[in-house]
């Protein structure tokens, strides 16, 4: 079955980058990226609802976080706290708005305005979206597919930039992401779980207003 | 030095053998001094020490020094610099084109360096040597925010960045910067110019494109006399190398030498023109009126030797000589030959006379030729224009030294006589066929005609001082800058404030004042940014009062947030006393902003505050006054200051050269008394007359015009004083036939300048000297009359 894929993606023209020498079944690069792709599920819009556990430097306990998500393909991501407190947060490519309870922003970063941020909101956006294209060109990714579904993959930022903030990453899932897990250069770290994913067509209006702005 | 004794201890007689004597001396004197010139010019132009500069041209700001220092500061930062854009639609097309372009510009490592970027460690470094300041260092809004909201919302964000997905702000962690207030103000920081770090390059994306600077030095004199465009055949190479790597892809570049090599290129082909083109139509003339070959040899010789030892002494005065010195001498060719042209006029009018009695009978006229234009030429050394001191001193040595050489020489080099030619003398005769003007209805009509140019003339003339029309850098240069400037988001160079005060503290604290007026244009998007010094180092007040707030907000946080998640988190540590500029200076991060502290300056402290994105001058004098508003705030226009500098000096220029007409005019009046007028008359006509053809043909009054018309009284009233000295004497309207039209042609190259300047000088004396050479035989003196000479 590996051997079959592997075989795919040597078909695909891509053999020298897609069989790294690290040992059957772990490759790196764009093939997997793209077997990965095939993999996922390929849906306008994806709901669901997560749970994080964040580790913070200088906290005793895990911080752990309740909502729900909603991701719409190539546009961005909405991201709904409802526990311990309520909040939100909008992210495109170009922005992040995280809002209070009462709708009011406590926190905008504009890439448009502020270039610096740019590599912030884009990471950001490629990591919740599970963007993978968009992943390609600053990480170095290695991983492996799992059975029919499944798949798993470790990234390790490219950039000295994204460095910077991002050490390493890893993502599991099958149809959808089930597994984000981010480690941070300055310690901190989380883990996002993903559970009851489905695909819709389009955003609400609301959401749909929230990711225009 | 006649009345030194001689060898044998008697007075030497003062008599013709006496004076032979002293001319024997005086051309052994002139032989040294030439073999010194010409020792000086070996090694000059094996070292040419040619500037470019394309600013000398440039009027100096005389009036406020910090303002100076200021515009001195943005030319040595920029000076050298040569910054280059490679761009493609996506990011590792970008990079394959950028290591293109930088492989093909490391093969011209000789006339430009590529420096490496930025790396993420200094940025890095940068962001850690401030951090322990970091309760110190708040953006305006935070400021505001910190002041105005209740703890308990101070206290809801936290805990909401706390549970926020992906990663945090990458500037430090949670525990240190509670408020996450650091990442705001490095974005603000950030933003002063669009260029990011990324994979070791540093990249914006702007469009549809990912651009990747590259920044590089020019190397010292890249200019050489070749004309070679070095600079520019590097870029061309890079630009082929990237399109040949990544077809569509584009590389831009702009940066003071490109501009500055440009002009060089131009200026030496000029150079070549009106210096070969003057130098040729001279000789062509002197042997059509001569038939002989040693006028041409002498003539040459004076042009050599002038030319030498105004480059000789230009270069011992201002220790450089700049190119357009040498693009405006070369028009000098067509003024210093008068002397040489006038001795041979006379010589071949009078083949019996010695070389000697000849020049003897000469020097009068010659001398007093020489003093005008001299004294014109210096007059435009008035002018504060740095290249214009150097054209006048330029100018008045080439004349003096080519003067020099026909005096001292001719009589020994002069051993044969010149048999009169058929083109001479149909020259010196067409005198006799040039009216006078007399009391008579052609007269009349003639009056009435000149009067109809000068007074509507006049009446439409415009004056326009903008140094902008200046402007003369190739507009494909001047677009990749305006493309680069627009791209990279670069403070204006032209248009800034300079803060001064008594100490630093009180430069730092009206820094911020201004600044807290500019954040209400910066709100309404009339300007996009702006940068200073005490955006880094904030006044010590500022940073008491930031610290304080940040206090309190931040032992508030953490005492709810240790409450609420059952944590025992300790307040952020921070550095004690405020951050001051000393030590700013030395740290890593600190070079993007150093270049604006000015230091001290009049005895006070100066700095710069520069403004990004200002695009509409509708704005200028908005932006003045709110200098004008604040103490020690000034506000600076370059453009503006130039313009009003030439328009000052435009007046004043004018004010000088009444002046000069008049001081002429009594000079011609020592000499000439009631004829005085033949020699000065058709000058100051010429003069009306020029005016009053800008006037008509739309072309503007300014600086060099006025500059120019100083230069024609020097140069026209020799052509009165030639004919006034010999009254119907063909010859002397031979020289000036021959001096008129060679100074006209070297003039009238001079006006196919690209340089605004020159071409303004080239085309006023092109009309005013073919004015002179016309109305100068009609106000001549009647035949036989001897001008009233003492």
């Amino acid at each position: 079955m590996r051997r079959r894929t592997l075989l795919a993606w040597t078909a695909a023209g891509t053999a020298a980058s897609a069989v790294s020498g690290a040992g059957p079944g772990v490759a790196t690069g764009p093939a997997l990226i793209e077997a990965v792709r095939a993999r996922l599920a390929d849906a306008p819009v994806l709901r669901g609802e997560f749970e994080q556990r964040k580790s913070v430097r200088g906290f005793r306990n895990p911080l752990v976080s309740r909502g729900d998500f909603m991701v719409a393909r190539g546009r961005g991501v909405i991201w709904r706290t409802r526990e311990p407190f309520a909040s939100s947060l909008a992210l495109t490519r170009d922005r992040l708005v995280a809002r209070s309870s009462d709708g009011t922003v406590s926190r905008t970063i504009d890439a448009r305005e502020e270039p610096a941020a740019r590599v912030l909101t884009e990471l950001m956006f490629a990591l919740m979206a599970a963007d993978l294209a968009g992943m390609s060109g600053r990480f170095r990714v290695e991983g492996e597919l799992l059975g029919d579904l499944g798949w798993r993959l470790e990234l390790t930022p490219a950039d000295e930039v994204i460095r910077r903030t991002v050490l390493r990453v890893r993502m599991e899932g099958e149809r959808h992401l089930r597994m984000l897990q981010i480690h941070e250069t300055q310690g901190d770290s989380s883990e996002i779980r993903f559970t009851r994913v489905r695909a819709e067509q389009v955003p609400s209006p609301d959401e749909d207003a929230q990711l225009a702005r | 030095m006649r009345n030194l004794p001689d060898r044998e201890g008697n007075a030497p007689p003062v008599s013709a053998t006496g004076r032979w004597w002293g001319w024997r001396l005086a051309a052994l004197a002139w032989v040294l001094v030439v073999g010194a010139v010409g020792w000086h010019q070996v090694g000059f132009w094996r070292a040419a020490k040619l500037n470019t500069d394309a600013m000398a041209l440039l009027p100096q700001d005389e009036q406020f020094a910090a303002s100076r220092l200021a515009t001195q500061r943005m030319v040595q930062s920029a000076s050298g610099m040569v910054v280059v854009l490679a761009g493609a639609p996506d990011w590792d097309m970008a990079r394959r084109a950028a290591n293109a372009a930088r492989a093909a510009l490391a093969k011209h490592a000789d006339v430009l360096k590529v420096e490496s970027p930025a790396s993420v460690a200094d940025s890095r470094a940068a962001i850690d040597s401030i951090a322990p300041w970091r309760d110190r260092l708040l953006t305006p809004q935070q400021r505001v925010w910190l002041a105005e909201t209740p703890q308990e919302r101070m206290v809801e964000r936290a805990l909401a960045r706390l549970h926020q997905p992906g990663p945090g702000s990458s500037v430090s962690g949670w525990a240190s910067d509670s408020l996450g207030l650091s990442e705001q103000w490095w974005i603000e920081r950030a933003s002063q110019t669009r260029a990011r770090p990324r994979d070791g390059e540093l990249w914006l994306r702007s469009g549809q494109i990912d651009w990747i600077v590259i920044t590089a030095r020019s190397r010292g004199q890249v200019f050489s006399l070749d004309g070679e465009p070095r600079l520019a055949l590097a870029l061309d190479a890079a630009r082929g190398a990237a399109t040949q790597a990544i077809a569509g892809s584009r590389v831009v570049a702009t940066g003071l030498p490109l501009h500055a090599e440009a002009a060089a290129v131009q200026a030496s082909r000029e150079v070549n023109t009106i210096g070969w083109g003057s130098l040729a139509a001279i000789l062509v003339l002197v042997w059509l009126a001569f038939r002989s070959f040693s006028p041409i040899f002498m003539v040459t010789l004076t042009l050599v030797v002038g030319t030498a030892t105004a480059i000789t002494v230009t270069d011992l005065v201002f220790g450089e000589v700049h190119l357009l010195t040498l693009v405006f001498g070369a028009s000098l060719v067509g003024v210093a030959e008068d002397y040489g042209i006038h001795y041979f006029s006379s010589r071949q009018a009078d083949p019996g006379i010695a070389p000697m009695s000849l020049l003897r009978r000469l020097l009068p006229g010659l001398c007093l030729a020489l003093l005008t234009s001299v004294i014109a030429y210096l007059a435009l050394g008035l002018a504060p224009l740095p290249g214009l001191r150097q054209m006048a001193v330029f100018s008045a040595v080439g004349l003096t030294a080519a003067f020099l050489t026909g005096v001292c020489w001719f009589p020994w080099l002069d051993r044969s006589a010149i048999a009169p030619t058929r083109f001479s003398g149909w020259l010196g005769a067409s005198l006799a066929l040039w009216p006078r003007l007399k009391r008579s209805r052609s007269t009349f009509v003639l009056a009435m005609g000149g009067l109809l140019v000068v007074v509507p003339g006049l009446s439409m003339l415009e004056m326009r001082d903008d140094i902008r029309q200046m402007q003369n850098s190739p507009a494909p240069l001047v677009k990749a800058q305006l493309e680069i400037n627009r791209l990279l988001g670069l403070p204006s160079v032209a248009q800034f404030f300079v803060v001064t005060g008594q100490s630093e503290q009180q430069v730092l604290e009206r820094e911020e004042s201004l600044k807290s007026r500019l954040d209400a244009w910066v709100g309404s998007a009339r300007i996009g940014g702006y940068q200073a010094v005490s955006d880094w180092v904030p006044s010590a007040a500022r940073q008491t009062a930031d610290a304080q707030l940040v206090k309190k907000a931040e032992s508030a946080v953490v005492r709810e947030i240790n409450h609420r998640l059952g944590e025992s988190l300790p307040v952020p540590l921070h550095a004690p006393g405020p951050l001051v500029l000393s030590e700013w200076m030395g740290m890593p991060g600190s070079a993007v902003a150093r270049s604006l502290w000015l230091g001290d300056s009049a005895g006070g402290m100066a700095s710069m505050v520069t403004l990004r994105g200002l695009a509409d001058p509708a704005l200028l004098p908005g932006l003045k006054a709110l200098a004008d508003e604040a103490q020690g705030v000034h506000w600076v226009d370059k453009a503006d200051e130039a313009s009003a500098l030439l328009e000052r000096y435009r007046r004043g220029m004018g004010v000088l050269l009444v002046m000069g007409h008049a001081l002429v005019l009594g000079a011609l009046w020592l000499r000439y008394r009631r004829q005085a007028w033949r020699a000065w008359v058709p000058t100051a006509l010429a003069s009306l007359l020029t005016v009053g053809v800008m006037g008509w043909t739309g072309q503007p009054l300014q600086l060099f015009n006025v500059l120019a018309l100083t230069l024609l009284l020097g140069i026209g009233a020799d052509y009165g004083i030639f004919l006034l000295e010999h009254p119907g004497d063909g010859s002397a309207w031979l020289a000036v036939q021959l001096g008129a039209a060679s100074t006209w042609l070297a003039f009238g190259l001079l006006a196919l300048s690209t340089t605004p300047a020159l071409r303004a000088f080239g085309l006023t004396l092109m009309i005013g000297i073919a004015l002179v050479w016309v109305l100068a035989p009609l106000m001549r003196p009647e035949p036989g009359t001897k001008g009233d000479a003492a």
